[in-house]
């Protein structure tokens, strides 16, 4: 395991986490300037305000991120789609609420097993390091033995399986392509590295996933067991094809306006309005127009 | 101890259900997913609330929605679009219900006989088949399907292909026609009205045009469960089922569990003894015997359910040859409205023997967004994973994203015509279910499903290839001005073959009775036996004239009795006395 405190720093750059925190921090003054002794010391307790902060500082990196998926998908007037360059004046994903679609989905309904999440999200944890990335003078630097304490948050998180929400486990993919496609992606506007991309990086991040490179299938691959080696480049290329097909069809659904008591939507979804779609009263339209040549049947044979 | 144990109260599992109750034997039907005894009150027809693959009340997986779908192992670009439930996945098919291309089956003799996978026919003939087509096709019951606006243009845009109308049930050659389906014919109001008061049964009767054929079928309102418009086995062959000594003389009504999951079939010495269950909700476990079970759980689940039952596999071909049809999309834009969200999901076709057949399309928003974000060949414009197909469409085929999927669809919905094509596909055996090494779930050991997207035999890619340029040129005819293919990965929502009945013991899994050749009492009847790709029409009827086929060999030869598709009539689905019956017993 890269244990290196540059490689470290430059790793938890990479994912997005050092601006997380160092935005989390300013709303928790103090905490993660705990002593980096206790880095040296073993395992976190449940109770350490500092893994507190850190998985809050995640959700966020993973909502961040999912915000720059979901107008990838479908852009609209909001900030994520300027920054990416395809900014539009009708409403978008955004205003469609996909990234809470996204999440919601991801970390509740989708059963993909531990087993599989948790090998992923420390591939990219360890295995994802080694391309070296000038950090910008922007992130707040940490002092050596904070970033380790920081790192180590991040390491127990992602080793304790049942607190890896699958959203963070994309995230995390999402933002480390980021870093691949455009190193000069770990600083800037959001808390995600992928939200700062251009729209054309991120379909190339999109690539490295449909076609994946050999190093990125090989770190995968060595973090999961006997069985299941050899199964990353395909997992990617599900993964890379639900993200976009799950963004465009939450989108467009009725999810955001979907009002289960009544079984029916509270006012018109973003996509109906997109694409005119008119549910008229759902029971039935006036659209039958007779039969084809007159023929209401067939001859038997 | 039962007569007959059915495991799955889909497409084919209903049939058998109600063609032995009919004949008096007592028959339990053990369904991993719930009834929906009450869908006009439980569904909003609406596409995430119905389709969504991991909460949708159309989904694999249990009854209670706040729990995880199942998980399948997909270790490819592709989706699997299955349904579990009373009625499987018919709940949400298009009721389409073509027969077979005649080349599929033995004995075929036409001049286009290479044209077929001569190697997996079906080992029985064409003309042997056609009394169970009829059979299947009386009960449904099956009609010509009417036309909407979105019929309309493409069947214009059919007759700008030179092709002779089909007038038939056998397709006899390249011909196009309004489809054969499974859903009642518009009556009364039904279809000229949007008056809800108007929509009403009695006074509209069959098809309401309502455009939610995928959101499972609750028209018109208020008729009685069998004269549901579509006639998906939960509003046709399950009602007949569960009131058989209604309108059957010696009939005995079947006993329906729902929301369990058949975990084991056990066997005594490669002879079925029965099988055992697990309540979804409770986890309680249960376990009867019966002299003959019958695996009708579908293409995925049959293939999981024999290998965590450990049952022998000798000639290595359980899971094997699955056919998908290989599905690929092409759609238009127009300048006027082609109705793509009104009317029955799909009502006209043009059939290729040989290579497959095209067909229309019509979506809700969601859906459409999610077909047009489906390819094999990267984001358009930007990559191709080595694909970037070119023809008669515009551009390279690919993914829609960001602008483009915007444009497109602000375009107008009902502005967008599409066309499936439905190949042909070769049996193939690295196409396949196992069992995924990933944890097992509460009922065993997941499925894996692999297909080999860029592994497709010479002649699937050629009738692929044949079909969307067909799909374009039809496009166009009809008038559309700009024309995309999407190039899809596996799309395996037509599911057949991986427990395939041969004649070969070298490359099947049932005989030609539909008995497991290595388990004796042990059939299957689902799509899943069947024997290959069907030559491309939709597989439900044909699977539905199979599994009547197989109740008539599991009455012969293990309760004595005579065969009746030759010798009787067939009651219809929507005889009054089923429908007396289910309101007696208030469902």
């Amino acid at each position: 395991m890269n244990t290196d405190p540059h490689d470290r720093r430059t790793f938890l750059a990479r994912i997005g986490l050092l601006g997380a925190v160092a935005g989390a921090g300013a709303l928790l003054p103090g905490a993660v300037a705990s002593p980096g002794a206790r880095a040296a010391s073993g395992a976190r307790a449940a109770s350490d305000p500092l893994l507190g902060l850190v998985n809050t500082a995640l959700a966020e990196l993973a909502r961040d991120t999912l915000n720059g998926l979901a107008v990838f998908v479908v852009p609209g007037p909001d900030a994520y789609s300027a920054a990416q360059g395809t900014r539009r004046d009708e409403p978008g994903a955004m205003e469609a609420n996909t990234p809470d679609f996204l999440i919601e989905s991801l970390d509740n309904y989708v059963p993909v097993p531990d087993q599989l999440a948790g090998p992923l999200a420390s591939a990219l944890a360890n295995g994802l390091a080694d391309v070296d990335v000038p950090l910008p003078d922007g992130l707040r630097p940490l002092p050596t033995g904070e970033l380790l304490d920081l790192d180590q948050a991040v390491r127990t998180l992602l080793r304790n399986d049942e607190t890896v929400p699958l959203s963070l486990v994309i995230a995390l993919l999402l933002n480390s392509l980021a870093t691949l496609v455009n190193p000069a992606a770990v600083g800037g506007a959001f808390l995600s590295p992928f939200a700062r991309l251009s729209f054309a990086e991120k379909a190339e991040a999109f690539r490295m996933m449909e076609e994946p490179a050999a190093g990125l299938v090989s770190a995968i691959d060595d973090e999961l067991s006997g069985p299941l080696q050899g199964t990353a480049s395909g997992l990617l290329e599900f993964i890379a094809g639900a993200l976009l097909e799950f963004s465009a069809f939450g989108t467009y659904c009725e999810s955001s306006t979907f009002d289960p008591a009544s079984l029916s939507v509270t006012s018109t979804p973003v996509g109906w309005r997109l694409s005119g779609y008119d549910p008229g009263v759902i029971a039935g339209w006036d659209e039958f127009q007779g039969y084809y040549q007159g023929r209401k049947e067939v001859s038997a044979r | 101890m039962r007569d007959v144990i059915v495991i799955g109260a889909g497409g084919g599992g209903a049939v058998v259900a109600k063609e032995l109750a009919a004949h008096g034997l007592d028959v339990l039907v053990v369904e991993g997913g719930p009834r929906h005894a009450h869908p006009r009150q439980e569904w909003s027809r609406l596409e995430n609330d119905a389709n969504n693959p991991l909460t949708g009340y159309l989904r694999v997986g249990q009854a209670d929605r706040s729990k995880p779908a199942a998980y399948r192992e997909l270790p490819q670009n592709s989706f699997l679009w299955q349904v579990s439930g009373v009625g499987g996945t018919t709940q949400h098919y298009f009721g389409n219900s073509p027969r077979a291309y005649p080349g599929v089956f033995a004995g075929y003799q036409g001049p286009d006989t290479d044209m077929y996978d001569v190697q997996h026919r079906f080992p029985f003939s064409y003309s042997d088949f056609v009394p169970y087509y009829e059979w299947a096709e009386a009960t449904l019951p099956v009609h010509t399907a009417p036309v909407g606006t979105k019929e309309s243009v493409y069947l214009r845009g059919c007759e700008t292909l030179g092709l002779p109308v089909q007038d038939t049930k056998t397709t006899l050659g390249p011909s196009y026609r309004p489809q054969e389906n499974a859903i009642l014919p518009p009556g009364g109001r039904a279809g000229l009205t949007t008056d809800p008061a108007e929509l009403r049964h009695p006074t509209s009767t069959g098809c309401t045009f309502c455009g939610h054929c995928f959101q499972g079928c609750a028209a018109p309102i208020d008729a009685p469960r069998n004269l549901f418009a579509k006639r998906s086995t939960d509003n046709s062959y399950i009602p007949m089922a569960l009131t058989a000594d209604a309108w059957s003389p010696g009939g005995k009504p079947i006993t329906l569990v729902t929301d369990a999951t058949v975990t084991k079939v056990r066997t005594e010495r490669d002879v079925v003894r029965g099988v055992t269950w697990q309540d979804n909700a409770t986890g309680e476990v249960s376990s009867e015997d019966a002299a003959v079970v019958v695996m009708c759980g579908g293409a995925v689940e049959t293939p999981r359910l024999w290998f965590n039952s450990e049952l022998p596999n000798p000639n290595d071909w359980v899971g094997r040859g699955f056919t998908d049809h290989y599905l690929d999309w092409t759609f238009g834009l127009f300048d006027s409205d082609v109705g793509s969200s009104k009317g029955p999901s799909s009502a006209a076709r043009t059939d290729y023997p040989g290579y497959g057949m095209n067909m229309n399309v019509g979506l809700m928003p969601g859906i459409e967004a999610f077909a047009m974000t489906f390819s094999d060949s990267g984001i358009r414009g930007h990559y191709t994973n080595g694909r970037g197909l070119t023809g008669p469409w515009d551009g390279e085929t690919g993914r829609l994203v960001g602008p483009e999927l915007k444009d497109v669809l602000m375009h107008g919905l009902d502005r967008i015509l599409n066309v499936v094509s439905i190949v042909d596909d070769d049996v193939t055996a690295d196409n396949r279910v196992t069992l995924s090494a990933l944890p097992a779930d509460e009922n065993g050991a997941v499925p894996k499903v692999r297909f080999v997207n860029r592994g497709r035999s010479k002649r699937s890619v050629r009738n692929r290839e044949f079909l969307a340029h067909r799909a374009a040129e039809l496009l166009r005819g009809a008038g559309a001005t700009k024309v995309y293919r999407m190039d899809w990965p596996a799309l395996p929502l037509h599911t057949h073959s991986t427990m395939r009945m041969g004649h070969s013991e070298a490359d099947s899994v049932v005989d030609q009775t539909g008995e497991t050749r290595a388990v004796k009492r042990l059939f299957i009847a689902d799509n899943s036996a069947l024997s290959n790709a069907a030559g491309g029409p939709n597989p439900t009827l044909t699977t539905q004239a199979l599994a009547t086929r197989t109740s008539e060999h599991i009455f012969q030869r293990y309760f004595g009795g005579d065969p009746w598709v030759r010798s009787q009539a067939p009651t219809v689905s929507t005889d009054g006395r089923v429908t007396r019956r289910l309101s007696e017993l208030g469902l």
